[in-house]
């Protein structure tokens, strides 16, 4: 405790100081702002990469990926019976519901779903946050090229099991 | 009639419709608000009987504290927007009394003065009224505020809790 | 003075009634923003907002005329004229000038003006009563409260003044007011100003209003126009506020030099400056709680503006 009124002395030169300098604002619809490069803004899809594995689907955590598909028959030439192929009708995903937890983009084994910082995608009514693949594929054109990797960081896993030697091809080996 | 005289009774009326709102009202606050009414229309017959400094104390006072500590006394306890249909009036002897005493009061003015004129006071402005306060009349203002000293020992005496009651 | 000078004097003092502030307000905007590192209101009007209080008034005149069915109508509808008349009647009295720069000059003026700013509580009472609401009526039992005490102080820290000019008329107490009575009357001074924050309810005393516990105190009901009219009689009531203060303790229009062709700038320079002070107080501080803010003027202010009232009787009567 030090003198009456020693708080408020202190808040009064606070603000004083604070109203000397520059304000901080970015005014939002004239200025874009500046994004950090791995923000979530919105969910985008590589319809081709897609083999429809429906893993994305079951473990979205409120179930908000709608995905429809049929089989085809390819007929692979020099192969005895024609293979069997997933084939995509329909990608959607409800953004009313989804909460941005990645968990899709994190389990895709196939790279087909990328974070865009895209987020200027508001709606007037809830219902109309139901984007379908088309509109999820234009946002791939704005989703940033990956980060580079970290030079010093450790090298990915898979890259470590290619440099490794192949078994017998050295010695050792079981 | 002079104009003074024609705003000393408009405002006289407004005084005596608003005293009478404040007595019969069934609405607690809006009596206290009527009160206000009142208070404002008397400080406003000083003020046209030139006590300038008499009716800015009786706004100050009496509007500003008096009046406000009653509302605020009122709204505390128990305040219903609508009719308080628990405000016991006794009947017909208030009017009879209050009538009696304020025409009595009246006759007897009217008696002591007939048609003697009086002439008009100086204006009472706050030199005059300090002056008046300060010089002839020292002792019983002096008595007043011991008294008023009494007053607030012995309110503070009840209220004080774990007090003899 | 005849009646039509005194039509034209009424006028200008609407005038300054209307406008001054509107230019409060939209300092508060400001000021506000930029000390907590914001910009504030940029777009209406063009140039860095200027235009927004009157957009906001647009805005308040088109809203729904509300009133509460359990209400009491009339009341509810007259609570904020009540509120902004005091304000406009105590700047009839306020001298903006050396000689005749004064709407009404009155020969008990400080009188005059701390009696009606008492007026003041009673729209409080009646809006928060009116409105048949649980939290209006809180706010304004917090608000009486809140009135009643601090207005003690106000009126003690103002008689030293009067005692010291030896008039209550308000041009008088400019016209006897030397630079060094600003260090000999400062406690009076800070009573004064603490004390009249407080009665316009302006944070850190804004208890009666509260809105994180009291959605909006005694204003909660009100929309619209009506709301519109209790927040012009705030920003009238720092303009009164602060010309009270300037008038009484800060010498009015004396400035550094051209006392009588500059007069009325100097007046209006000093008030903005308190009128800025104010801002910045509500900027800077925290609302006081209701035990806090009845300590503070029982056991700090009116002890202090009693041992102020002793000190200038003491030299008054010395000199
Ligand atoms: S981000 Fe999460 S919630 Fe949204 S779609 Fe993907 S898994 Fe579902
Ligand atoms: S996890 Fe990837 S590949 Fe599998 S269905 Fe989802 S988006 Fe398609």
């Amino acid at each position: 405790m030090g003198l009456p009124g020693e708080g408020v002395l202190q808040g009064l030169a606070v603000t004083a100081r604070t109203m000397t300098r520059r304000a901080d604002t970015r005014q939002y619809p004239d200025v874009p702002p500046d994004l950090p490069p791995r923000s979530r803004g919105v969910i985008a899809l590589r319809e081709e990469n897609c083999t429809v594995c429906m893993l994305c689907a079951r473990e979205c955590p409120d179930w908000c990926i709608y995905i429809e598909s049929h089989k085809e028959e390819v007929a692979v030439p020099g192969a005895a019976r024609p293979r069997q192929q997933n084939a995509l009708d329909r990608f959607a995903i409800d953004f009313s519901l989804c909460m941005y937890c990645g968990i899709c983009i994190e389990v895709c084994p196939f790279d087909a779903l990328f974070w865009s910082p895209e987020f200027e995608y508001a709606e007037y009514d809830l219902r109309d946050l139901l984007h379908e693949q088309g509109r999820l594929g234009e946002w791939m054109a704005t989703v940033p090229p990956p980060p580079a990797h970290d030079p010093r960081g450790e090298p990915a896993k898979e890259e470590a099991a290619a440099r490794r030697p192949a078994p017998g091809a050295a010695g050792g080996g079981a | 009639m002079t104009s003074a005289d024609w705003l000393l009774a408009a405002l006289g009326t407004v005084a005596v419709a608003a005293g009478h709102r404040v007595v019969a009202t069934d609405r607690l606050v809006r009596a206290g608000l009527h009160l206000v009414l009142c208070l404002g229309a008397v400080a406003g017959m000083y003020l046209v009987l030139t006590a300038e400094f008499l009716a800015w104390v009786q706004v100050l006072i009496y509007v500003g504290a008096v009046v406000v500590l009653l509302l605020f006394a009122v709204m505390l306890t128990r305040a219903p927007v609508g009719a308080a249909a628990d405000l016991d009036r006794p009947g017909w002897t208030a009017p009879l009394v209050g009538g009696a005493a304020g025409l009595g009061l009246a006759a007897l003015l009217v008696d002591a003065y007939r048609w003697t004129a009086v002439a008009p006071a100086a204006p009472g402005t706050p030199e005059a009224l300090g002056a008046a306060v300060f010089r002839s009349w020292v002792l019983p203002f002096e008595v007043v505020s011991v008294l008023l000293l009494a007053a607030l020992v012995g309110a503070i005496v009840v209220s004080r809790p774990g007090g003899r009651r | 003075m005849s009646l039509a000078e005194l039509g034209l004097r009424v006028a200008l003092v609407v005038v300054a009634f209307l406008t001054l502030p509107l230019v409060v307000g939209q300092a508060e905007h400001k000021v506000m923003a930029h000390m907590q590192g914001r910009l504030g209101p940029m777009y209406a009007g063009g140039f860095h907002g200027w235009a927004q209080l009157l957009a906001d008034g647009v805005k308040f005149a088109q809203k729904e005329d509300l009133i509460p069915r359990g209400a009491d109508g009339p009341v509810f509808r007259l609570a904020p004229a009540v509120a902004l008349l005091p304000y406009l009647v105590v700047l009839l009295v306020i001298p903006l000038g050396p000689g005749d720069l004064v709407a009404q000059p009155l020969d008990a003026g400080l009188f005059f003006a701390l009696a009606v700013l008492g007026v003041g509580v009673v729209s409080l009472l009646m809006a928060a009563w009116a409105s048949a609401n649980k939290y209006s009526l809180l706010g304004g039992l917090r608000g009486a409260a809140q009135l009643l005490g601090y207005e003690l102080p106000l009126v003690l820290s103002a008689a030293s003044v009067a005692m010291a000019a030896g008039t209550l008329s308000l041009p008088g107490i400019v016209a006897a007011w030397r630079p060094w009575w600003l260090l000999w009357q400062l406690p009076a001074l800070l009573v004064f100003f603490t004390a009249a924050l407080a009665e316009i309810r302006r944070p850190p005393f804004d208890m009666p209003i509260a809105d994180s516990e009291l959605v909006f105190g005694y204003l909660t009901e009100y929309t619209g126009l009506r709301f519109a009219l209790f927040l012009l009689a705030e920003y009238v009531g720092i303009v009164v506020v602060a010309a009270l203060t300037t008038v009484l303790f800060l010498g009015g229009w004396k400035g550094p030099f051209a006392d009588a062709s500059l007069g009325w700038l100097w007046t209006l320079l000093k008030v903005f400056a308190v009128s800025f002070a104010v801002i910045w107080l509500r900027v800077a501080t925290p609302r006081l709680r209701e035990d806090q803010l009845q300590r503070l003027c029982w056991q700090a202010l009116v002890p202090v503006a009693l041992g102020q009232l002793v000190l200038t009787a003491a030299v008054v009567t010395a000199t």
